[in-house]
């Protein structure tokens, strides 16, 4: 067992390292944690994902830019390639599965990057489309994948107007998967309007309302069993 | 003061001249609505790929509402296609639909991999653009400025590579996109020399891609100011006003954005003019900042008015909006924007 001096030490280096951008120094914390015998999902939870969520928070302060977080994330990364193989199978909780796009039209994809980074760091497995995203190929990966949520991005409010055809394909065709929206010019009035499950203004919000989503789901199926 | 054509209030407004009547409603970026299409009946994606067609499009604004240019072209891939992007033109859907082109093949894997065709003039659509703008000062150049134009270095990398690359390797490696932001200046030298030669009355640069959203002031002033300064005092050599155009939050760069010595700079919704007024001074020519959606289409004609004493009263020294006007606003919201600045901007 490893001491809770030497797990604080190594946690505090992960996080330092991805909140610092040093892949050298995740990497390094990460083998170190495998030597001392350390519990890889403590070591992702509480060292990574812990400075990915402190990334979160200085970008939204203004006191990152996009450039800074990506390469947080490639910290980040860097990490999980290591600790994630030794994560025990019992241990994996895949939070759910996302598949994730910029409307057709769109090449603005700096902010569904970000949400869909956010969604990893969450532990989802995420399906990333891309950008430019013709609409009904939205509702075929949603069928393909298995997806819970599918998540439409869209920075321009032309393109924006393909979420709600979207939003009505996917409901004949696939009406349990739950959706969420987001992008600046779309509103939450917007959101509700098209009859979206969810909407997020911002990336770690995203994550937050799609966790509270799959839990109800999750609910919404047991109920459905009771009956 | 006796009335003067929207050419000669602007060409005073480019020299800070106070001798003008009122100031001007006008924009260096794309400013074609619906309803100027609808007059010849064109689809918004013939509007890319035919210069009469362009050109037509773009007199438009000014014939329907007196809004003062005449700005071709209307997407950002002219240069990414001369350095050997593909774009998609979207030519295939309804054609009231309002796509614009997009980049679908990137140029460049890496920074290095850059390389600059002879013959600019001649190649892909840049004669296009050419054309278009002989026909417009044709029609048009006696009353209203014609104007086209670029993009700034940095904006044009991220339409050739990757942008998170990009994004990332302005980090890392500083040194390589230095240089290729360089090469892409002496590119952008050459073809704004290029549009000059046929006749414009100013020329935008658009840094879209560089806004605080997505780049601290830090880099901005390390990696893009530099060779913004170096593309504006080669161009303005050439005795044409040249207008800086960075979208999304300026506030914690618009001292550098002067610095950088454009002829004017132009902001958006989210810049707080009246700082930057303060900022920069009275010598600074400053243009904004109407929010061409959440104002200009989604507003009434009370907000459009309101935006415009607001913008007014901050300092503009003429009313632009922030970004390309949103082809799907209507004409008595175009009417009316025009309008308020004819009436609040009286000098
Ligand atoms: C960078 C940029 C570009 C780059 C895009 C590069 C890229 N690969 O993304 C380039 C230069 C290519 C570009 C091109 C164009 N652009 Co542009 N661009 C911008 C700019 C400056 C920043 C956008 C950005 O990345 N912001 C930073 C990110 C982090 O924020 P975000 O995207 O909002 O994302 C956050 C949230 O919205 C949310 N979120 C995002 N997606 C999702 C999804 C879900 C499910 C959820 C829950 C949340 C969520 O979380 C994110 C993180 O917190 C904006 C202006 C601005 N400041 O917003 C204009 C802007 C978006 N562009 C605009 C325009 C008009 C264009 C062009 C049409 C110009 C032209 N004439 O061709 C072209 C479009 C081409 C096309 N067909 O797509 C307009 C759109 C206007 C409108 N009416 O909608 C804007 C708003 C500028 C303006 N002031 O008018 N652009």
């Amino acid at each position: 067992m490893v001491s809770e001096e030497k797990r604080k030490d190594i946690l505090e280096r992960l996080r330092k390292g991805v909140v610092e951008f040093d892949e050298d120094m995740v990497r390094e914390a990460a083998k170190e944690a495998l030597e001392v015998g350390m519990d890889a999902l403590d070591a992702i939870m509480n060292g990574l994902v812990a400075g990915m969520e402190e990334v979160g928070e200085l970008f939204d302060k203004g006191e990152y830019f996009v450039p800074e977080v990506l390469m947080c994330a490639d910290a980040l990364y860097a990490g999980l390639d290591i600790l994630r193989p030794h994560v025990k199978k019992e241990d994996i909780k895949v939070t759910g599965q996302v598949v994730i796009g910029v409307v057709e039209g769109d090449v603005h994809d700096i902010g569904k990057n970000l949400v869909k980074m956010m969604f990893e760091v969450a532990g989802f497995e995420v399906v990333d489309l891309g950008k430019d995203v013709p609409l009904e190929k939205f509702v075929e990966e949603s069928l393909n994948t298995n997806a819970d949520i599918v998540a439409l991005s869209a920075m321009m409010t032309t393109t924006m107007l393909g979420i709600p055809k979207v939003i009505e394909m996917i409901r004949k065709k696939n009406p349990n998967v739950k959706i969420m929206v987001g992008g600046a010019p779309v509103s939450k009035d917007a959101a509700e309007k098209w009859g979206a499950d969810a909407w997020a203004p911002d990336a770690t919000n995203a994550v937050n309302e799609a966790i509270n989503m799959i839990k109800g789901l999750k609910k919404e199926i047991m109920e459905r069993k009771e009956d | 003061m006796s009335a003067m054509n929207s050419k000669e209030r602007i060409s005073k407004i480019f020299s800070k001249n106070d001798d003008i009547d009122r100031i001007a409603c006008f924009s260096g970026m794309g400013n074609v609505t619906m309803e100027g299409l609808k007059k010849y009946g064109y689809a918004f994606y013939e509007i890319h790929l035919d210069a009469e067609k362009m050109a037509n499009a773009a007199c438009t604004s000014y014939e329907l509402y007196n809004f003062e240019c005449a700005v071709v072209p209307f997407d950002l891939g002219i240069e990414a296609e001369v350095l050997g992007a593909e774009m998609n033109f979207y030519t295939h859907k309804e054609r009231e639909s309002i796509i614009y082109p997009t980049v679908k093949k990137k140029a460049i894997q890496e920074p290095e991999d850059l390389k600059i065709p002879e013959n600019v003039a001649e190649r892909n659509r840049v004669p296009l653009v050419l054309k278009a703008l002989e026909i417009m000062q044709e029609r048009v150049g006696d009353f209203v400025p014609v104007a086209t134009y670029i993009l700034g270095p940095y904006t044009l990398a991220g339409q050739l590579m990757d942008l998170e690359k990009l994004l990332k390797m302005s980090f890392k490696n500083p040194d390589r996109i230095n240089d290729l932001l360089s090469n892409l200046t002496n590119f952008l030298i050459e073809l704004g020399t290029i549009y000059r030669d046929v006749g414009i009355d100013y020329l935008t640069v658009r840094e879209m891609g560089a806004p605080t959203d997505v780049l601290s002031p830090r880099m901005f002033k390390n990696l893009i100011q530099p060779h913004l300064k170096r593309l504006f005092s080669k161009l303005k050599k050439l005795k044409l006003p040249i207008v800086l155009h960075i979208c999304g939050n300026t506030n914690p760069i618009v001292e550098l954005m002067w610095e950088s010595s454009p002829t004017a700079i132009s902001v958006d919704q989210k810049n707080e003019v009246d700082k930057t007024r303060e900022k920069l001074g009275d010598d600074a020519i400053i243009f904004g900042n109407i929010d061409p959606y959440g104002v200009l289409v989604k507003g009434g004609i009370d907000d459009i008015r309101n935006a415009v004493k607001k913008a007014i009263e901050g300092g503009v020294d003429s009313v632009w909006p922030g970004c390309d006007i949103w082809p799907a606003v209507s004409k008595e919201n175009m009417l009316a924007f025009v309008k308020a600045v004819e009436e609040f901007g009286k000098r």
